[in-house]
């Protein structure tokens, strides 16, 4: 649940509770206070009945007045304590009300009578009635004011936020752009906004060391190497070198060569990644396969693979280069890990290439396929070649899955 | 043909002008760019080595005096990066070709040899070797007088040897040379053995003296006799 929901509920519990029970006691108080204008009333008219007793000697006729009844009743006893009482009010129209009435002893040539004051409150409880519509009317403006405070002001206010949480979401460490300086009013957010500024431009800048230092490395290593190998060639030469020694040294240009083509692909994704391979243009991709097919027919020959091609036009907008490495390494793929006399189809169609080839009888762990330096056993790449595959795919926004049924491995990418 | 060989790292310096030396080719070398310019401009080379990771400036530098001052030199440079900027800026300023490190001595004279040919041939452009005699251009091969049919990876490994003439070249700068070094040999040297079994044979059924000649447990060796 948002802040502001979490907040906008507890604002309008507390403030529904608060109005109600201040309403309770509002009611309560008004209701006290004018039982006690009433019964101030009905004493006065109490004691103006006791002074026209007093003057007239006589009982006052019961009369009635437009909301007041006065009625006596002859008692027996000496002695009634003066009380006031809720009771019925009946008007001409014989309808009810409430009404309050106070009884008091009046006594009158020697006889007591009980007068009772009955007065209506229906002033009164319109009174009440008019307060509690008003208190009401407050209530829901007060609510209704909040919500929309909550909702557009907040709403205003949370913006800043809003703005850095996706400029996080979207922050990519080797993208070039950086996350903007956003200030606004609220201290918090701008506070927060700095603090992954300086955040994102530390993280950036050591990403960059890192892959400066991939960089310079694999390049420094290119020398040494390049040294290795010369020295290899020469060694062989020499006429008095016998086979077995020979053949340590080709184990040792078997490693050297490895070692080099490791460099080689560090290099280059490290430049896929920095995006700096911008060669782009537009391909007979379809030529391409068949040029790529043909140059490496030899080796499919060799190891008798039956290969089943499909090729139809299609054009891409891409590097050159990047495409390259992308079809030798799929097919190398295809064919590396293929098994003798075994099948490879390489379909191009629609907006689909796909590599098919038969293989060992389980299928590769999906998860961990495009990772870096995650190989099949037994394996002599670089480990490289698919991560290379994949980086170069989401730099184009190709798709790239792999599959395994019936012990066919597909590679496929969707264009 | 004269070569000058600017290079910085000295064992790799060495090797370079050992292999080159030989088969009628003069080399000298140097280690940094002013001397690489001040050779270039007291010699005519047919052919210059340039690495672009130089101590004292950019090989670049050197190839921009050679283009200024109109010399005809054949440019090879050797660079440890394998960056297409560089490589397309080298070919733009004058370079003829491109090699990226580490490469096999063989690769390396190979090349030379193709641009020293593409540049000073004319018309006729015929590499002629005893009985062999290849038509550049055409891609053609005859044998005493006779043509003979090579695919294009044969046709590529015949010239390759007739390059490094009398050197040993290993299975693996083979494989680099035909395939190029993205792809994994995996150990698997069996199909160059078919290959070079297949031109060997082709040669010698068109009466071509054997040249070829295995050496067990690294490569092949083309030698006269």
């Amino acid at each position: 649940m948002k802040l502001a929901t979490h907040y906008n509920r507890a604002n309008i519990i507390i403030t529904i509770s608060v109005l109600l029970i201040g309403g309770i006691i509002y009611y309560f108080a008004i209701n006290y206070i004018a039982n006690k204008q009433i019964d101030r009333e009905l004493r006065e008219e109490t004691e103006e009945t006791n002074d026209f007793i007093a003057q007239h000697h006589k009982l006052p006729g019961e009369y009635e007045l437009e909301d007041q009844q006065t009625f006596f009743n002859k008692i027996s006893k000496d002695s009634l304590a003066e009380s006031y009482f809720d009771t019925v009010y009946k008007d001409d129209g014989k309808k009810c009300h409430h009404g309050r009435a106070e009884a008091s002893l009046v006594s009158f040539n020697g006889n007591n009578y009980k007068a009772t004051i009955v007065i209506s409150r229906v002033n009164t409880e319109d009174f009440i009635q008019l307060i509690t519509l008003i208190t009401l009317a407050l209530t829901i403006g007060l609510l209704v004011t909040l919500f929309i405070t909550n909702r557009f002001i907040l709403n205003g206010l949370w913006r800043p936020f809003h703005t850095t949480l996706r400029d996080i979401k979207a922050f990519n460490v080797a993208d070039a752009k950086n996350i903007e300086q956003n200030k606004g009013k609220v201290d918090e957010f701008n506070e927060l906004n700095e603090a992954v500024q300086v955040m994102s431009a530390r993280v950036k800048n050591d990403f960059q060391h890192l892959k400066q230092f991939t960089e310079n490395a694999s390049h420094e290593m290119m020398t040494p190497l390049a040294v290795i190998t010369s020295k290899l060639d020469m060694l062989i030469q020499d006429e008095t070198l016998k086979s077995d020694q020979l053949e340590q040294l080709t184990d040792i240009y078997t490693a050297t060569g490895k070692l080099s083509r490791l460099n080689q692909s560090l290099l280059l994704l490290v430049k896929i990644e920095n995006n700096l391979i911008k060669d782009e243009e537009a391909l007979d991709l379809d030529q391409m396969i068949a040029e790529k097919i043909r140059h490496f027919h030899e080796i499919i020959d060799a190891k008798n693979i039956h290969l089943e091609k499909q090729l139809n036009p299609k054009k891409i907008t891409a590097s050159r280069y990047l495409t390259d490495i992308l079809l030798n390494n799929l097919l190398n793929n295809a064919i590396r890990h293929n098994i003798g006399h075994g099948s490879l189809a390489v379909i191009l169609t629609g907006n689909l290439l796909i590599f098919q080839n038969s293989g060992p009888s389980t299928p590769l762990d999906t998860t961990m396929i495009f990772e870096r330096f995650r190989k099949g056993q037994g394996s002599e790449g670089t480990g490289l070649g698919l991560a290379i595959v994949k980086n170069i795919c989401s730099m184009y926004g190709w798709k790239l899955t792999y599959d395994y049924n019936m012990r066919m491995h597909t590679f496929q990418v969707e264009f | 043909m004269k070569i000058l060989i600017i290079e910085d790292e000295q064992g790799l310096r060495e090797n370079i002008t050992t292999y080159l030396s030989g088969d009628g080719n003069i080399c000298e070398s140097c280690s940094t760019l002013a001397a690489a310019i001040d050779k270039l401009a007291n010699y005519d080379y047919d052919c210059v080595l340039l690495d672009i990771g130089l101590p004292d400036g950019e090989g670049f530098a050197a190839l921009d005096y050679l283009k200024n001052r109109m010399k005809s030199e054949s440019v090879l440079i050797i660079s440890a990066r394998n960056s297409l900027d560089d490589k397309l800026k080298g070919l733009n300023i004058g370079a003829d070709d491109y090699l990226t490190k580490p490469f096999h001595l063989a690769e390396l004279k190979a090349r030379l040899v193709a641009i020293y040919r593409r540049k000073n041939a004319g018309s006729n452009n015929k590499l002629i070797f005893n009985e062999i005699t290849i038509d550049l251009p055409g891609r053609n091969v005859e044998v005493n007088g006779e043509p003979i049919t090579l695919t294009r990876k044969e046709y590529d490994m015949l010239l390759y040897f007739m390059a490094n003439k009398g050197r040993v070249i290993s299975k693996n700068a083979i494989a680099e040379h035909l395939w190029g070094d993205e792809m994994d040999m995996h150990d698997n040297f069996d199909f160059i053995y078919t290959h070079i079994k297949n031109l060997r044979k082709k040669l010698l059924d068109a009466s071509c003296n054997d040249y070829l000649r295995s050496v067990y447990g690294i490569g092949y060796k083309f030698m006269a006799q």
